[in-house]
């Protein structure tokens, strides 16, 4: 029997759910200016939900007593949101999950309901988020906790400042320049230049990300995601049920989740490395790839030195090897493809939803709809999705999903 | 003693980090070590993150250690509580990592912005926030 090594999982679910049907509203930043017409988070989420049923062909009335799997956005203080989603939607869910794991939450629910998928508890679920930051104004005071008790009362200015230390000590003990960064900048943005959906869609250079204002020291406006207004959203059916859909079947390979990951002593973690190091392993492990057989990745992207950790982490290469980032092509052409439609840096991340659009991704380019931008002929693609900067630490909920094209 | 600024956002003090709140009053730097497994517990827990162990004690740290890494905060963002830090522009966040282990976020004060390094070896000092919240802060040692 398949088992995983070291770790609790014991069962595969390998093949046993596919992504038939995916829905992506153009993101926006309407309500940023005074005046100008807003739209609603319910507005996205319609929108998003409608593109998925119509891209799987199927209609509202097949996801009564199913599976409904919501992201939650961040600044949102409504704890039953996910309920909220499916009176927004009309759906009548036979298995309600919120995500709990941030911006991996889209990545997380893949996982979950693909598991209640292969017990036969549903055959079909719907896994949506939305949020209009710009358009909504949820305010949200300081919640209980570390960050309240021990981050806030120093003048920490949210995530920004604790990715700036992970990225001066990265440079600092590997001697990791802007260029090397800068490169994968410059990929994720030729991508997004490529991609109708994408936001910031005019190509830079590796100057352009150096030049570009520096926000917290030494984390530079071209390092940071930009936020966003938009849905997202992706069905996944049993594969006896995907085969009577209208659209090839994306089967999930493999899965892993890592939260509250620590790499020595929990009181002083090695805030280098991140939890995808054992996500990766064991989804790889469970769908029986090796790095060679992964055509693209698509990687959870908050800020550039996040994908590079990550891109190390899953193995790709050793820790702080320069020259892998020097000598590797990271396009759609190249040895290494990664975040083929200019990740959420360069779509735009609503909220925690943005960690759908690497699903989104992956499942369009194993597809072949990848447009200009299309891999040639890929077999296998590696998602990731993360969230949370805990104290100490690097990002604390990490989830990877092995997407798959064949059986 | 400068005056104290009321708008700051400060800590609640929570019945499991009340000692270390109380200590830092005294000057005192405390962090929780697992009486079973030696681990340091930080932040503040009701028991060892590391074995479970509920037998944990307050232990005084020797208020040495360095810069493990630090950003410089030029421009406030994001939440209201934050324009409140505008005067103390431009200031230093850092993870000063302890002599004993545990890693904290913390200020670099006491010298200019511009010459903390990493590996820098630095002290704690206290600041009062409140009547009862002194922060623990590092200067150069």
């Amino acid at each position: 029997m398949f088992r995983l090594k070291h770790f609790g999982s014991t069962m595969s679910i390998t093949n046993k759910a596919a992504i038939v049907g995916i829905g992506d509203t153009p993101t926006d930043r309407l309500g940023s200016k005074p005046g100008e017409p807003r739209k609603s988070s319910a507005e996205y989420l319609s929108w998003a939900l409608h593109l998925a049923l119509e891209d799987a062909g199927l209609t509202l009335k097949d996801f009564q007593g199913q599976g409904l799997g919501v992201t939650i956005p961040t600044a949102y203080p409504q704890p039953f949101w996910p309920e909220e989603v499916s009176e927004i939607l009309g759906i009548t869910p036979g298995f309600l999950l919120g995500g709990a794991t941030g911006g991996a939450g889209a990545v997380s629910l893949l996982g979950g309901m693909s598991a209640a998928i292969n017990s036969g508890f549903i055959d079909l679920a719907l896994v949506i988020g939305a949020a209009a930051p710009f358009s909504e104004h949820w305010g949200g005071g300081i919640q209980p906790g570390d960050m309240r008790d021990w981050e806030i009362p120093y003048g920490t200015m949210g995530p920004n400042s604790k990715i700036a230390m992970v990225m001066r000590r990265h440079m600092h003990q590997y001697g990791t320049t802007l260029d090397h960064l800068g490169k994968v900048a410059v990929a994720a943005r030729y991508h997004a230049s490529l991609n109708p959906l994408g936001y910031l869609r005019k190509p830079i250079t590796v100057d352009d990300y150096k030049n570009s204002r520096l926000v917290a020291d030494p984390v530079r406006l071209l390092d940071c995601v930009m936020p966003a207004n938009g849905g997202k959203a992706y069905i996944l059916a049993s594969p006896e049920r995907a085969k009577t859909l209208r659209k090839k079947p994306i089967y999930l390979k493999g899965f892993g989740e890592r939260s509250n990951p620590s790499y020595g002593p929990r009181a002083g973690s090695d805030a280098l490395i991140m939890g995808v190091k054992d996500a990766g392993r064991v989804a790889m492990e469970m769908a029986g790839v090796k790095h060679r057989d992964i055509n693209f990745l698509e990687l959870y992207d908050d800020y550039v030195i996040v994908v590079y950790l990550q891109i190390e982490d899953l193995g790709f290469c050793e820790k702080g090897d320069l020259k892998f980032f020097e000598n590797t092509d990271f396009t759609f052409k190249g040895q290494l493809p990664i975040q083929t439609g200019g990740g959420i840096i360069n779509c735009g991340q609503p909220s925690t939803a943005g960690g759908v659009h690497h699903i989104l991704e992956g499942v369009r380019q194993l597809r072949g709809e990848g447009g200009e931008r299309q891999v040639p002929n890929p077999k296998i693609g590696l998602i990731s999705g993360l969230g949370v900067l805990p104290y100490g630490k690097n990002l604390g909920c990490c989830a990877v999903a092995i997407l798959g094209n064949e059986v | 003693m400068a005056e104290l600024d009321v708008r700051k956002p400060l800590p609640a003090i929570t019945t499991e980090a009340k000692p270390f709140w109380d200590a830092a009053a005294q000057q005192k730097l405390m962090i929780q070590r697992c009486h079973d497994c030696n681990a340091w517990v930080w932040t503040p827990r009701p028991s060892c993150n590391e074995c479970g162990s509920e037998k944990i004690e307050w232990t005084q740290m020797s208020g040495k250690g360095e810069v493990y890494s630090f950003t410089v905060i030029r421009q406030v963002v994001g939440r209201a509580a934050s324009k409140s830090f505008e005067p103390d522009i431009p200031y230093v966040i850092a993870w000063v990592d302890l002599a004993e282990g545990p890693r904290l976020i913390t200020n670099i004060v006491g010298c200019p912005v511009d010459e903390v390094k990493l590996g820098m070896k630095v002290a704690v000092q206290f600041e009062q926030a409140s009547e009862k919240v002194w922060l623990p802060k590092f200067k150069p040692a």
